[in-house]
């Protein structure tokens, strides 16, 4: 289904979706960050910056409770979470290279054991994505294969128009929906170009050779040059709409308290640290080694997908100024 | 899209410490009964398989299922305390309740062994996971040939599982074969004195219509698979299990992988033909 919103009857959709007691997410300030966090009003959201994290948080948050447990002498009794957590969400302005992570996410928290943390707010909520307009040069989603107007992930896609307002796209029943029950604020489509879209620069890279290398090579001379500035910080596992590493672990006291499913990074020394004080990934180009395994390795070998969309984040914050498309751009020359 | 909707895979069966039985200074074995009448019934496992353990406040640890499944009605753990987890479960007195998730990966092809000679080879706090198999054998003794037990530690005191080294010495339907490392013998030692991968090759097991199975610390495996070789087995008759570091043990948070293969779910039971295909990463 295709229609017009203005950007007037957008923001008028927004409030009355927080009105009707929706949790409604878009990118927002947050003492001078921008953050993908509920909305008060649509006058918070910003379209212009790309948020700080990711958009995966709002499936899969940083810190989440699993369970509780509470102990009366010798007897424990243990809470299951309150399914009431999960509303009615709407995600909106979602940078297509965020949106089109959380498909991706869903072979890993959906093959067998289904986490259903994560599944039971995909099935609540609506994304709404937002045609991007400005890249940086750490962006690469074009490199990747998708692009400034990839709609992968999207239930409805926005692309900003020339003279205001924006063109939509419906993808899913969620997104139709949306539209049916606000159809006062939809009209049909008009003939505006839409607005220059990013032109990120990255030549597009070769992922079946970049895969091909990596099959042949774990043991390669060259991961200790790739990666011997790595500090194992991490911040590139924090803020990337891919990774999906967590810990599992309880806060509390003797009597009560919270299971935690937290994330975590393969990056972290500790991550793969056995108690004999064995430690298979003892140095950390190893462990950088995994980051790019994992991304462009193994989880296509297991899900058919690559486990990164090139937004860049992970370049952006890397205080050794790593740079996770160069590197990735190498092996395919090679 | 889904099959067990709304279910919480995380959250873990309770059990209570049926009994303590201290098998050396720090490792300690937990017989476990479900509090819920219907877990007791339904909790179904294979030897080999795993479970998350924990002690509520500290976390959760992995161990294998130590008792074997044709013993009914609780399941046993067996750990060494080494850290939170451990030391906090160490605290936990008969009557007390721990939880449980589990049973998780792949398991011993034991239907693949019956009608031949099994040779279990371990060292250390690694006999648990052998020892689940173990008994799963012997509870079904005329489905097998020859079972042998190669079986050592650093020292007597080691040794795991006194008691049962003892019943196994005195069948004379298995082949107990049991060492400490020179200088860990006392004056009443009655078994071999020499690290397991010499021991073993002394002891010969022949490799016709065999199956060996090897738990222990890295450089025993290391040792004992050329001395495998020499005796003849090929890499598909030699078993092992891999024991990265798990945290979920559903296949979703990352940490247990070897190259591809995910230890909790593609394991942790492996072949050494599979083991040698993988790179070094355990
Ligand atoms: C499939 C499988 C089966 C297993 N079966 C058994 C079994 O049957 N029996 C058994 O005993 N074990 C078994 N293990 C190993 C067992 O899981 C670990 O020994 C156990 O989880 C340790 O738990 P813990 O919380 O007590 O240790 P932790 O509290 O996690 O302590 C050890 C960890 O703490 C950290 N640490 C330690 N010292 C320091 C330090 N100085 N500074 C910072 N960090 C530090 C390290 O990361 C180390 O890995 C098995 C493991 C696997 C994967
Ligand atoms: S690996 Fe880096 S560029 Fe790729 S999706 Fe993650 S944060 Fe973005
Ligand atoms: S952000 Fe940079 S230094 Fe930090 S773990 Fe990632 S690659 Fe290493
Ligand atoms: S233990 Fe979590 S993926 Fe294997």
């Amino acid at each position: 289904m295709q229609k017009y919103i203005s950007q007037h009857n957008l923001n008028t959709l927004l409030d009355k979706l927080i009105a009707a007691g929706t949790r409604v997410v878009a990118p927002r300030m947050n003492t001078g960050t921008p953050l993908y966090e509920p909305l008060t009003s649509s006058s918070e959201m910003i379209t212009d910056q790309l948020p700080r994290r990711s958009a995966k948080e709002a499936f899969f948050p940083v810190c989440e409770d699993i369970m509780t447990y509470e102990k009366e002498g010798q007897k424990v009794s243990v809470s299951d979470i309150d399914p009431a957590r999960f509303p009615e969400t709407v995600l909106v302005g979602v940078r297509p290279c965020d949106a089109a992570a959380i498909p991706v996410l869903d072979a890993v928290f959906s093959w067998d054991y289904k986490d259903e943390f994560f599944l039971e707010r995909r099935r609540k909520t609506t994304i709404v994505g937002l045609a991007c307009t400005t890249a940086d040069d750490a962006c690469f989603c074009s490199a990747v294969g998708l692009s400034p107007a990839e709609t992968k992930g999207s239930d409805l896609f926005l692309t900003p128009l020339e003279g205001g307002g924006y063109a939509c796209e419906t993808f899913s029943e969620k997104g139709e929906t949306l539209i049916a029950n606000h159809p006062e604020l939809f009209s049909e489509p008009n003939n505006a170009p839409p607005l220059p879209l990013a032109q990120p620069q990255t030549e597009k890279f070769d992922l079946k050779r970049v895969k091909a290398w990596l099959d042949e090579h774990f043991e390669d001379p060259s991961w200790d040059s790739i990666a011997t500035r790595c500090v194992g910080c991490g911040a590139c596992a924090f803020v990337c709409p891919a990774c999906h590493c967590f810990d599992i672990v309880d806060e509390g006291t003797e009597k009560a308290g919270t299971r935690r499913k937290n994330w975590d990074a393969c990056g972290f020394w500790k991550f793969t640290h056995h108690a004999s004080g064995h430690n298979p990934r003892d140095q950390q180009p190893k462990r950088y080694r995994n980051r790019i395994m994992h991304k462009f390795k193994y989880y296509d070998d297991k899900f058919g997908q690559t486990l990164c969309s090139g937004c860049g984040r992970c370049i952006r914050v890397c205080p050794v100024g790593i740079d996770i498309a160069a590197i990735v751009d190498e092996i395919g020359k090679k | 899209m889904c099959d067990n909707t709304n279910k919480n895979i995380y959250l873990p069966y309770l059990a209570t410490v049926a009994e303590i039985i201290d098998e050396t200074p720090d490792v300690r074995t937990l017989k476990l009964v479900f509090q819920d009448e219907q877990v007791r019934e339904s909790f179904a496992f294979r030897a080999g398989q795993f479970g998350e353990y924990s002690a509520f406040g500290a976390g959760e640890s992995t161990f294998c299922i130590a008792s074997s499944p044709t013993r009914k009605g609780f399941i046993e753990c067996c750990f060494r305390s080494v850290g939170r987890v451990t030391e906090e479960l160490r605290r936990l007195e008969v009557g007390d309740t721990m939880g449980v998730r589990g049973p998780y990966g792949n398991s011993f092809p034991i239907e693949e062994f019956y009608g031949k000679n099994l040779v279990f080879v371990a060292g250390g706090i690694a006999l648990p996971p052998l020892r689940t198999l173990i008994w799963n054998c012997l509870d079904l003794r005329d489905k097998f040939g020859d079972i042998t037990i190669v079986y050592g530690a650093r020292t007597e005191s080691d040794l795991v599982y006194k008691r049962e080294l003892q019943e196994w010495q005195e069948r004379a339907d298995v082949r107990l074969v049991k060492t400490v490392d020179p200088g860990g013998n006392g004056p009443e030692w009655d078994g071999r004195v020499g690290f397991v991968p010499t021991i073993l090759e002394e002891a010969a097991p022949s490799a016709e219509n065999t199956i060996a199975l090897v738990c222990g610390p890295p450089v025993m495996i290391k040792f004992t698979l050329p001395v495998l070789e020499k005796l003849g087995f090929s890499d598909e008759q030699v078993y092992t299990t891999l024991e990265n570091r798990m945290k979920c043990g559903l296949g979703k948070c990352g940490r247990c992988n070897v190259g591809n293969v995910y230890v909790c779910k593609d394991g942790p039971v492996f072949t050494a033909k599979q083991v040698k295909a993988m790179p070094v990463e355990f």
